[in-house]
């Protein structure tokens, strides 16, 4: 009287990981993408049809920047999948350098430029907690990349087993997606003040 | 009907460049808008094909609802 019970993926394999992985990791990032939302609801609510008055230029350049790292990021990604470790280590090399770079544009360049401090009414709080907050994830994301590196030169990936790597692409693709409605919420929508 | 299958190697990484050279025309013109004082509204429409296009193409979000648990 036995039923035929369906098998059961084992709860220890890597394909059942990498499912429950990829859940996880999801769901991590939409709690994220609630606390970036709300900063930009809050840049509107302060600054309706005003923006910071911010070199446009530089503007353009970080985010420039941003969009190639996230282009060598996606290499990475295909290379670490064909086994292909030469290409995996170069692109995640230079998606690290581009990030620093980043990094550099917005807290060296662009925070130094700015005519106005983080206590200088609704646009400082504003401009400066949202640049502050993303170029934070930007700093995860580049010590993240650097740990995939490290284990990369070690050959701990392959293309059958490359999880780390997938993860820490999502969340750098994700700091990417942050900046693509934060930019033009910055320097491109309203008047400058 | 054709089963459905994932594009092969050398094809994803010229996808990852078509997708790469939509997304910096997709800038250019974003900057050209928010430089010109046109409507605030194509800034918004562009940004959310640029994330859609990272989200689906970069992100693989249909990994997500997968049942096999495999890389491509």
């Amino acid at each position: 009287m036995s039923a035929e019970v369906p098998a059961l993926k084992p709860a220890h394999s890597y394909a059942y990981k990498l499912r429950t992985q990829r859940i996880g990791l999801w769901l991590f990032i939409l709690s994220d993408a609630f606390m970036f939302g709300g900063l930009l609801v809050t840049r509107f609510y302060l600054l309706g049809n005003r923006r910071p008055d911010l070199d446009q230029f530089v503007g353009l350049i970080v985010t420039s920047v941003l969009l190639i790292s996230s282009f060598f990021m996606n290499r990475a990604e295909v290379h670490i999948s064909q086994g292909n470790q030469r290409g995996f280590i170069t692109s995640t090399l230079i998606t690290m350098l581009l990030g620093i770079g980043f990094l550099a544009g917005v807290i060296g360049v662009e925070w130094r430029m700015a005519h106005f401090g983080p206590a200088d009414g609704p646009q400082g709080a504003v401009f400066y907690m949202m640049t502050g907050m993303h170029a934070f994830h930007v700093l995860t994301g580049v010590i993240f990349l650097a740990i995939i590196l490290r284990n990369g030169l070690k050959g701990h990936y392959s293309a059958e087993r490359h999880w780390a790597v997938e993860a820490a692409a999502n969340y750098w693709h994700f700091v990417d997606v942050v900046w693509i409605f934060f930019y033009p919420a910055l320097y491109l929508i309203g008047m400058a003040i | 009907m054709e089963p459905e299958t994932s594009p092969s190697r050398p094809d994803e990484l010229r996808r990852g460049v078509l997708v790469f050279v939509f997304l910096a025309i997709l800038t250019a013109i974003e900057y050209f808008i928010g430089t010109h004082e046109l409507p605030v509204i194509l800034l918004w429409v562009i940004a959310l094909i640029k994330a859609g296009l990272v989200i689906w193409y970069f992100m693989h979000l249909k990994r997500a609802f997968r049942e096999e648990g495999e890389h491509e």
